[in-house]
């Protein structure tokens, strides 16, 4: 029998993250809720005298696979939002109901149901298990190699780019550089200043004013720059003080 | 506690990623509402497997691991794919094939 | 704890061993051969080498097999004479795949993109394309798709199911991907394609859960046994059962379990349409049968509803939209979920003659839906200034295409005519085996559906038959369509007109070899 404070500590920590599949907005949020389930899973498989498949199920899924989707989630860019808009009026709530309602089916089915439990308890130490895999599961195993070969191959045939072009010596780009007319050397650090040290403050240049491509590109499309035009009034009248900002 | 609860627990799981597979409209997202489903079936299985008494239902948990990892890879590779062709994941965007 | 070695019954997996072999010396190849060009004939030797050399194997263990047949590792396979029939054909399907992919235009060019990872019309792709790479790599996914679709017809346990249905499904979501001309379409199909097939993969992996729940046991013995036996789990069995079947009804594309169909066969490169049309709906034909009369038996009269309901709804609907369809490859996918709904009818009722009518029907569909595609990557577009461009797929352009290239529209007549299910052709005796096995379980209602909806659909076919042969090249159009020649694609045509005539005119040795291979393996294994 499984403890019952366990079983509903695991059905919260994994149905209220699961939920945001359907009702969080950004992607980011969805992939960390759902590592919450995966740690939720392994815990269930740890009551469910499976400690190995547990540990498993930790390094596997919260490991690596929630990973990957981070790290595409990266790639793709963070910050695309899916518009939540409907193609069809109501989709969403038919939809919903239709996933309620196939939810109810199942868990009135097995509510009618009865199975008696083994007082046996399987054994699911490492040892078992290998034993299990290699001895009656062992075709299994070997035809997984080529799921797996597959899964690497398919992954190389649609991302990876051979090098097409001969590689470029530093003097090239450099003389790329200088053609196209972008700046020959690095760009100004920004907040430089005596006062603002912080990144979010263009530079002054020798004549004291700000430049202000020195701030980061991505500070400034988030809105999160001081302006660099109250540097310049500050300095034009000197009557004003900073402080009294 | 009897373990069919958590039987139970694995089918509002699958609803629920059967749900986000159905619903969302991201690719992305969809296709963490189909890990989900795979999960909820390895935690049946595992249930089972305690209610029988036997270790099959997680052995065959492994190989869902194993086969879903290689889905990943497979399913992210295509999203990369389409992402660097046009731009979007959105599964709507793409109105070449309606009909 | 001890561990004993299993014993493996090797010699009857022969056939199997030879192509997932094929496939992992053809991955070597592809990192030690370095010239694009060079890897491609290996890789098409290699591949037609080991397809063809596992279906001798399979005919010759047919040959000897003594017995029923074996069960490997206690109830995990089953190699008997019904699977091996499927492997045959699953291996013809392969074969006759792989020329097409290997088959190129007259310009030079393959069906599929030279670089998968650079963006559709992006400099990269020019470059790759001026540097002739090649993605050679879709030789050995072809081999492993092809391994997984003979395990998945010989498979007799849930879990195993399971894998070969990933083993297969996975390199075919790559392939979807990879087309040379319109690779939006080709991404889009694939995506579509990838999430349907996980979502059902996982639908599949649930109703598994539920049976080993209910019984115990995951291999088909073990599951019937447990049905046989069951008491106070009945709802659980039934909700499993149901749930493994859709799983299986997504992969054969019948309605409402289609929606994949038309964007994965639009979308992929023409030569992957048509190995996975012919292939995929065999291999999950064989599954669904084995899982049928194996596992769920004791379940007919519960899940005949369930077979009745798509076979009419995968009949009608694809029926009803390949009518209003003007894009060759999308008419030809709505055909097939009119297909799907046809091989269903042999379901209902699982009678025995099913197990040997379906294996016919589906080498006469097969076969014409290759040769249809065949024919459908040497019809091309042309641009004003001469260039030849993608496959011509509006029906319009196809219009007098009998004046062009008799013999090519003829062949495609021909296979039209053997979908629609005209007498004289295979199509004709795969339709009447596999009608007149559902009558024989009293599944009339549904024939006289089946024999209406092939009716309407003989429409659709015959009206591109008269567009080629009795409409005129429009204006000023006689210059835009270029017939091209490729010597692989048109071996392939060739080859799939004359099995299709033969086995539409001689199908008696077929049938009788089909008939041996109607006797399942059933029993042994926990």
């Amino acid at each position: 029998m499984v403890n019952t404070v366990m079983f509903w500590i695991i059905a919260a920590l994994t149905v209220i993250p699961a939920l945001s599949l359907l009702f969080a907005r950004k992607a980011v949020h969805v992939a960390m809720s759902v590592v919450l389930v995966m740690v939720g899973l392994a815990a269930a498989y740890v009551t469910l005298s499976a400690p190995f498949l547990g540990m498993v199920q930790i390094v596997v899924y919260t490991g690596a696979v929630m990973m990957l989707f981070l790290f595409v989630l990266m790639l793709v860019g963070v910050d695309q939002r899916e518009d939540l808009k409907e193609t069809i009026k109501g989709q969403r709530w038919i939809g919903l109901l239709a996933a309620a309602g196939l939810g109810a089916f199942l868990v009135s089915i097995i509510g009618r149901v009865t199975l008696p439990t083994a007082d046996t308890m399987p054994s699911g130490d490492p040892e078992a298990v290998a034993i299990a895999l290699f001895d009656r599961y062992v075709l299994v195993i070997e035809v997984l190699g080529f799921v797996l070969i597959t899964a690497a191959v398919g992954a190389l045939v649609l991302t990876h780019t051979p090098r097409l072009r001969p590689r470029k010596t530093q003097l090239e780009v450099q003389r790329d550089r200088v053609r196209v007319g972008a700046d020959p050397v690095n760009k100004p650090m920004p907040g430089v200043y005596a006062r603002h040290n912080a990144l979010d403050v263009p530079a002054l240049d020798p004549e004291g004013k700000p430049i202000e491509h020195s701030v980061s590109r991505v500070l400034e499309i988030r809105h999160q720059t001081q302006e660099g035009a109250e540097f310049r009034a500050a300095l034009e009248d000197p009557s004003r003080k900073e402080g009294d900002r | 506690m009897d373990p069919i609860n958590f039987v139970i627990l694995a089918s509002i799981l699958f609803a629920i990623g059967a749900a986000a597979v159905l619903l969302r409209r991201n690719a992305i997202i969809a296709f963490m509402g189909v890990e989900l489903m795979l999960n909820a079936a390895n935690l049946a299985l595992v249930a089972f497997s305690r209610m029988h008494g036997e270790i099959d239902g997680q052995i065959m948990a492994f190989f869902v691991l194993t086969v879903a990892a290689a889905e990943v890879v497979v399913g992210l590779g295509i999203i990369i794919a389409v992402f660097r062709a046009r731009q979007t994941i959105s599964l709507d965007e793409p109105a070449e094939l309606k009909g | 704890m001890s561990f004993t070695t299993p014993e493996i019954a090797w010699a009857p997996l022969t056939p199997l061993l030879i192509v997932l072999g094929a496939s992992a010396v053809a991955i070597l190849v592809e990192s030690f051969v370095r010239s694009p060009e060079t890897r491609r004939r290996t890789q098409l030797v290699l591949s037609l080498v080991a397809l063809v050399g596992a279906a001798g194997a399979a005919v010759v263990q047919w040959a000897t097999l003594d017995g029923a047949g074996t069960v490997v590792l206690d109830g995990m396979l089953t190699v008997d004479r019904q699977s091996l029939a499927w492997q045959v054909l699953i291996l013809v399907f392969g074969t006759l795949g792989t020329l097409l992919f290997a088959s190129r235009t007259r310009a030079g060019e393959e069906a599929f993109t030279p670089l998968g990872a650079s963006a559709p019309g992006s400099s990269d792709e020019t470059l790759a394309r001026r540097k002739g790479l090649q993605v050679t790599e879709v030789f050995p996914l072809a081999l492993v798709a092809v391994g997984g679709m003979m395990l998945f017809t010989s498979v007799t346990d849930l879990i195993f199911l399971f894998v070969a249905l990933e083993v297969f499904s996975l390199p075919l979501y790559v392939l979807v991907a990879l087309a040379r001309r319109r690779r939006f379409l080709s991404h889009e199909g694939a995506l579509k394609y990838f999430l349907l097939g996980a979502f059902s993969s996982a639908i599949l992996l649930f109703g598994a859960a539920f049976l080993y729940g209910a019984t115990g046991s995951t291999s088909y013995a073990g599951v019937a046994a447990g049905i046989s036996s069951s008491t106070g789990t009945d709802a659980l069995i039934l909700a499993g059962a149901v749930m493994v079947v859709v799983g299986l009804l997504f992969k054969i594309g019948a309605v409402p379990f289609h929606s994949w169909t038309p964007d994965a066969y639009q979308g992929a490169p023409t030569p992957v349409t048509a190995f996975m049309g012919a292939a995929t709906k065999a291999a999950a034909t064989a599954a669904l049968l084995r899982v049928m009369y194996a596992a769920l038996y004791g379940l007919n009269w519960e899940l005949s509803w369930l077979f009745w309901v798509v076979a009419i709804a995968s009949m009608l609907l694809g029926t009803v939209v390949a009518l209003v369809q003007t894009e060759l490859k999308r008419m030809l996918a709505y055909s097939s979920i009119a297909h799907a709904g046809f091989i269903l009818v042999a379901f209902a009722g699982l009678p025995d003659t099913a197990l040997s009518a379906l294996p016919f029907y589906l080498a006469s569909y097969g076969l014409a839906t290759m040769g249809a595609f065949a024919v459908i990557t040497q019809v091309r577009e042309r641009s004003d200034e001469g260039t030849v461009l993608g496959e011509a797929t509006r029906l319009g352009q196809w219009a007098g295409l009998g004046k062009r290239s008799p013999w090519l529209a003829g062949a495609m007549a021909l296979f039209l005519l053997s979908f629609a299910g005209i007498p004289l052709t295979a199509g004709f005796v795969g339709k009447f085996v596999a009608f007149s096995a559902a009558i024989s379980s009293g599944a009339w209602p549904l024939v006289l559906v089946a024999v209406i909806a092939s009716a309407a659909a003989a429409f659709f076919y015959v009206r591109l038959i008269v567009l080629m042969f009795l409409t005129d090249v429009p204006e000023g159009q006689e210059d835009a369509i270029e017939i091209d020649y490729s010597p692989l694609a048109r071996t392939v045509v060739a080859v799939t007109a004359v099995l299709v005539l033969l086995l539409g005119i001689v199908p008696g040795p077929v049938l009788s070899a089909f008939e041996n291979a109607g006797v399942l393996l059933l029993g042994a294994g926990g």
